[in-house]
């Protein structure tokens, strides 16, 4: 049965392979084009240069989170604890700088070693005790909350500088919001991992086929170990993004933002089930989702309807993406 | 004897090591904390935990089939907010107002199902997609942002007001809970209905292959817990007298944790509404109990989270244990085996 | 009484897949209060056959009567028509109780949908007491030894009137002393004039309970007679076919075989699944395990490569004890494995041929801690020639290849560091008989390279044609050892029931 079916499809790989990959590859550039070619030819101001700026700041938050969060569902995970983790790292770090006299750097470090052990936490009952990721990010999700809320109380912390500091989220080079090039530089340095490290490979392996992985002697522990908390880290830059663009720290900060992170993640077409995506499709997803909701501000779309569309947005983009490919593959 | 034997069924199934663990801590509070086993205090937990554990039963039957229903606060929110705008906006009698919420609980379960079985979205990606959706239609249809003036106006109508109350110390919620457990366990023992729903969350393919209709006991899934949600919205705008856009905001989450530390495995088919309901009311008593004893009020979301680990954690655990139970049957027939071969 | 009326004959059914003939003209008879059975090879079409009957698939041509009457159509009309199924994976809801697995979408209601539990026991109870079946109604399923729930199937089959069952390698999960109890069942079914198919590799089995027997081959029926006229010789002779391969004989010079031991371990054991094996294999010698169905032969190669570490016994690798807890361990020391499951547990489907090459040997394409590119083409491409792996790109999935090329994929796997003991579990199963040829031509390459190769197959031809030595198992022990001078299929099947030789 294997051969006569195997046969038949080799004869046609060679046609279909470009085809299958142009869309694999370029199916969500297109619908990321047509929205943007739609949202222009309604508000001309959509294509400024100031608005492309204004989106790449919108999302460069979510972004950065969504990149670093992507390696956990490729390997067929799930991390639901980011908010809190942005929390935390936001609180840690304004205590650090407050405490070793507006220094810079031990404040980062603090904030990112938070993300970082938070990550280890979640990877530790994932990878070794093998429970399953969803509850155990439910769990830890409480949990890292908690944790914040009894460090951090219930008051706004504000934050008096160093300038350093505030200007990781609202500064500027070359007119350019300083966000979007954290942005810029995490997701080249995800893409680099994914696509030149042993890691990145490993990441795809375990998560296609762990038990194949496991037999080609490929670390998977490890491997997983190393989504979750590359996932923290992620999550800890972005709360220090967060805290600096609105020079507070809030033990209530990111409260909701495991969903958006997820659904950047999502609508690039990584699956929930695991081995598929890449960091470039989820950069994609989430300029689609904060180029529509900036679209339909311009447009004066209102709030509750933008919501909406959102969540329609979203599934259509997927039903789609999902049409597209198996129309390719036919 | 029989129904002894059922509950104690009941109880098995609904993880009974949770069931001893909850009555060990309401006695370790009591003794501790005389405030805990004060009555105002017994009422304070049912009154605050029962729309919880009304949620969580609801959510119970997406998870018995495998799946998960992350939109239920946002339906919360929405029928919430039908509601309101039936009897301030419009003016309409409470019975239709309570009409209209049960039914925008229905229809928005009916599209979460609609787009799982015909779209065939992942259910999490679905619910997820519809979380959004039907929060904007929320604020969309917010009669406190058509008519600004209403946020400060309460609902009179006495129907809608006598939702939420008390009769003696016990709240009508928790009474709605009760019911609400009761016939689902019905539903669950009973029916042909709960039977075909743990064939289709146990083993897909027998169920298809046994004739069951697997499409329909999933979209009953899924309306089942939009409905179920709508009765929890009902009991809090009546509770509130008023509503807010972000109503329920967070609430898929704790839905999700009661059912799981009440026995309900993500995988399908094992646990029931009972236990859910457990669940939801082992987390309200931890909550409510460790800030009476003292511990600062954010504690309880640390514990929580952790018991939720332990449950897990034991559901793997009584797993691991079940594969050596098999292996000491696989020594044993080795055994067998080379007493037999010895003997030829 | 009911005995010896057709309840099922079925004549002339074919069935084409593309370019193979999975089922040519195949006739069979099934006889109430008769346990029929089927007998074949891998890929022989048993498995086309049961599809048929169960409904799964139509035949190209031919028809079936059932009780004279013609049937056809979908699953549905043929559990109708009284033909039910019992398979190997389990059809039951393991939190439901038995009561309900066995009604599962047919208990009888009440109004508004209740159960109405009362006629429902009366129901099971009847049919239990009618077949002189024991089961507790009301326990889960999941809390049931495995041999009890295959009688839950027993009893689902016949809840639905089912005159006709077919078992699909009904003791693959079931011990010696669950088998007797099984049979037992099985034949409290027969005299009950219950036509029954019994599709089983094991051959003792079938000469204990099986009143008829037919043999597949290549599709075509090849042997229908009662049991008790034909030896298990026979039995087998027909199974494999006569042609021996003589002529693809080995190859590769015996006497390179050098006396030095590439791989020996020593009491190896592990419990449940195998005891005290004690197994060599030389530098360039090509070593076959084989044996039945559940003697545990792929269990113990997963054990030297350290997928599922044995709990006892000593592993020596070029005369060295080792420690081998983890795949990595034996890929350090040289070795590779090609799994029996190439799908399940070999391929990154998704990935490409390129990189499923390369995957065990990471470090040889790594320079300065990255992944580079120039290396993998290079090496891939030197295994992509060297195999013929069509199409010949590095970048396509593996999931577009044929059966034969994706075990070419996970050679080249191996190929690509410097493998010296290659272990491989069932190598040609569902592979053409072309690619077949070039597998064994470069496990004989291989061997000549000196390297050490230890094949798990149950295709005795096989085992005939590329062994230097062939160790047979049963039941979880070494049975026989002969050097391919000596050996001869009798003598295999012999030490494969369990004889000690």
């Amino acid at each position: 049965m294997v051969t006569e079916k195997g046969e038949v499809t080799a004869k046609d790989t060679r046609s279909i392979v470009p085809l299958q990959r142009f869309i694999r590859g370029y199916g969500l550039i297109l619908i990321l084009v047509a929205m943007t070619l739609i949202f222009t030819a309604i508000q001309p101001a959509y294509l400024g240069l100031d608005n492309m700026i204004g989106i790449l700041y919108q999302v460069s938050l979510i972004g950065t989170m969504a990149v670093c969060s992507t390696f956990v569902i490729m390997t067929g995970g799930i991390d639901l604890s980011v908010g809190p983790i942005v929390a935390m790292a936001g609180l840690y770090t304004v205590f650090t700088l407050t405490d070793n006299g507006q220094l810079l750097i031990p404040g980062l470090f603090v904030g990112l070693l938070t993300g970082l052990v938070c990550g280890l936490l979640n990877g530790i009952a994932v990878a070794l005790f093998r429970l399953p990721a969803i509850i155990v990010t439910l769990a830890s999700m409480s949990i890292f909350r908690g944790v914040a809320l009894l460090t951090g109380g219930s008051s706004v912390h504000q934050i008096n500088g160093p300038p350093s500091f505030l200007f990781i989220g609202s500064g500027q080079i070359a007119g350019l919001p300083f966000p979007i090039f954290i942005f810029a530089g995490v997701a080249l340095l995800m893409l680099f991992l994914q696509t030149q490290t042993r890691f990145g490979l490993n990441v795809f392996a375990v998560g296609e086929n762990e038990e194949a992985a496991r037999l080609c002697g490929l670390p998977v522990i490890r491997t997983r170990l190393l989504v979750y908390i590359i996932s923290g880290v992620g999550a800890a830059l972005g709360g220090i993004m967060l805290s600096s663009q609105v020079s507070t720290a809030w033990s209530t900060y990111g409260g909701g933002i495991e969903l958006d992170v997820i659904a950047a993640i999502v609508l690039g077409g990584t699956s929930l089930n695991g081995g598929s995506g890449s960091v470039h499709r989820t950069v994609i997803g989430a300029l689609l989702i904060g180029g529509m909701n900036n679209g339909m501000s311009m447009l004066n779309i209102r709030l509750e309807q933008q919501l909406i569309a959102k969540g329609l947005i979203i599934i259509l983009a997927i039903v789609f993406n999902d049409k597209l490919l198996k129309w390719a593959e036919k | 004897m029989r129904n002894v034997g059922s509950l104690r069924k009941t109880l098995a199934s609904a993880n009974l090591g949770l069931f001893w663990f909850f009555v060990v801590v309401i006695i370790v509070f009591s003794l501790v904390s005389p405030v805990f086993r004060s009555g105002p205090n017994l009422r304070n937990i049912l009154s605050g935990y029962s729309h919880i554990g009304i949620v969580a039963v609801g959510m119970a039957f997406p998870l018995l089939l495998g799946g998960i229903d992350l939109s239920v606060g946002s339906i919360m929110g929405l029928v919430a907010m039908v509601v309101f705008d039936a009897t301030l906006l419009l003016h309409l009698p409470g019975w239709v107002a309570i009409l209209a919420g049960l039914l925008t609980g229905i229809l928005a379960g009916l599209f979460n199902a609609f787009l799982i079985i015909r779209v065939k979205l992942q259910p999490f990606i679905a619910t997820l997609a519809t979380l959004v959706a039907y929060r904007g239609l929320t604020y969309a249809i917010s009669g406190r942002q058509i008519n600004p003036d209403l946020t400060v106006v309460a609902i009179k109508d006495p129907l809608l007001l006598g939702v939420d109350g008390q009769t003696g110390q016990i709240p009508y919620a928790f009474i709605y809970l009760v019911i609400i457990v009761i016939v689902t366990m019905t539903i669950f023992r009973f029916t042909r209905l709960g039977i075909d729903l743990y064939a289709v969350g146990g083993n897909p393919l027998a169920a298809r292959l046994a004739g069951i209709d697997v499409n329909r006991v999933k979209t009953l899934c899924y309306v089942l817990s939009g409905f179920f949600t709508a009765i929890a919205a009902l009991v809090l705008t009546s509770r509130m007298e008023s509503t807010q856009e972000g109503l329920g905001g967070g609430l898929e989450l704790s839905a999700i944790a009661a059912g799981v530390i009440g026995g309900v495995s993500l995988k399908g088919g094992i646990g029931n509404s009972f236990g859910a309901a457990l669940g939801a009311f082992l987390i309200g008593t931890l909550s409510t109990g460790l800030i009476l004893i003292g511990v600062t009020g954010y504690a309880p979301q640390v514990v929580i989270g952790v018991i939720l680990l332990i449950a897990v954690g034991y559901d793997r655990f009584t797993v691991a244990r079940g594969n050596r139970n098999w292996l000491r049957r696989q020594k044993h027939n080795a055994a067998a085996i080379s007493s037999a071969t010895s003997q030829s | 009484m009911s005995n010896n009326i057709v309840l099922l004959k079925a004549t002339k059914l074919s069935k084409q897949y593309g370019p193979v003939l999975a089922l040519d003209h195949a006739d069979m008879e099934l006889r109430a209060g008769q346990v029929h059975a089927l007998v074949g090879s891998n890929g022989a079409g048993k498995s086309t056959f049961v599809k048929i009957l169960t409904g799964a698939i139509a035949p190209d041509s031919g028809e079936m009567l059932i009780n004279g009457s013609p049937v056809s159509g979908d699953t549905k009309a043929m559990l109708d028509a009284g033909i039910a199924c019992i398979y190997q994976d389990s059809q039951l809801v393991p939190a439901l109780s038995v009561l309900d697995n066995i009604m599962l979408g047919r208990q009888p209601t009440r109004r508004f949908g209740f159960l109405d539990r009362k006629t429902q026991r009366a129901m099971v109870m009847a049919l239990l007491a009618k077949h002189d079946l024991q089961l507790d109604l009301d326990s889960p399923v999941l809390a049931l030894p495995p041999v009890q729930q295959k009688e839950v199937e027993i009893a689902k089959a016949l809840s639905l009137n089912a005159r006709i069952i077919l078992m699909d390698e009904p003791t693959a999960a079931l011990s010696h002393a669950e088998v007797e109890k099984l049979f037992r069942s099985i034949r409290r079914l027969r005299e009950q004039g219950v036509a029954i198919l019994y599709i089983s590799h094991m051959l003792d089995e079938i000469f204990e309970i099986a009143d008829q027997v037919t043999v597949i081959r290549d599709g075509k029926v090849r042997l229908a007679v009662p049991i008790a006229e034909i030896s298990k010789k026979t039995l087998i002779e027909t199974m494999l076919g006569q042609e021996l391969a003589a002529e693809s004989r080995a190859t590769h010079d015996q006497s390179q075989s050098t006396a030095e031991i590439a791989l020996e371990c020593r009491g190896l054991s592990k419990i449940g699944l195998f005891e005290n094996i004690d197994l060599q294999v030389h530098r360039g010698e090509i070593v076959c395990l084989t044996g039945l169905v559940g003697a545990k032969r792929s269990e113990l190669v997963r054990a030297l490569f350290g997928v599922d570490p044995a709990d006892r016994g000593e592993i020596y690798v070029y005369g060295k004890l080792v420690k081998i807890r983890h795949p990595l361990d034996a890929i350090k020391l040289g070795m590779g494995f090609v799994p029996e499951d190439r799908r399940r547990d070999g391929l990154f489907m998704n990935l490409s041929v390129g990189w499923n090459i390369i995957m065990a040997h990471l470090s040889s394409v790594t320079r300065l801690g990255l992944l580079s590119q120039g290396a993998i083409q290079t090496v891939g491409n030197a295994q992509v020639t060297d195999l013929g792996i069509v199409p010949a790109r590095l970048d396509v999935a593996p999931r577009t290849l044929s059966g034969g090329n994706q075990q070419k994929v996970l050679l080249g796997r191996w190929l690509t560091g410097d493998t010296q003991i290659i272990i491989l579990d069932e190598p040609t199963v569902g592979i053409d008989v072309g690619t077949k040829a070039n597998i064994y031509g470069l496990l004989h390459r291989l061997a000549a390279a000196n390297k050490a190769v230890l094949i798990v197959s149950s295709d005795i031809e096989e085992v005939l044609t590329v062994a230097d030595r062939v160790v047979v198992m049963a039941q979880g022990r070494i049975t026989g050892n002969f050097d391919h001078t000596q050996v001869s299929q009798e003598l295999i099947l012999r030490a494969a029931s369990g004889e000690v030789l």
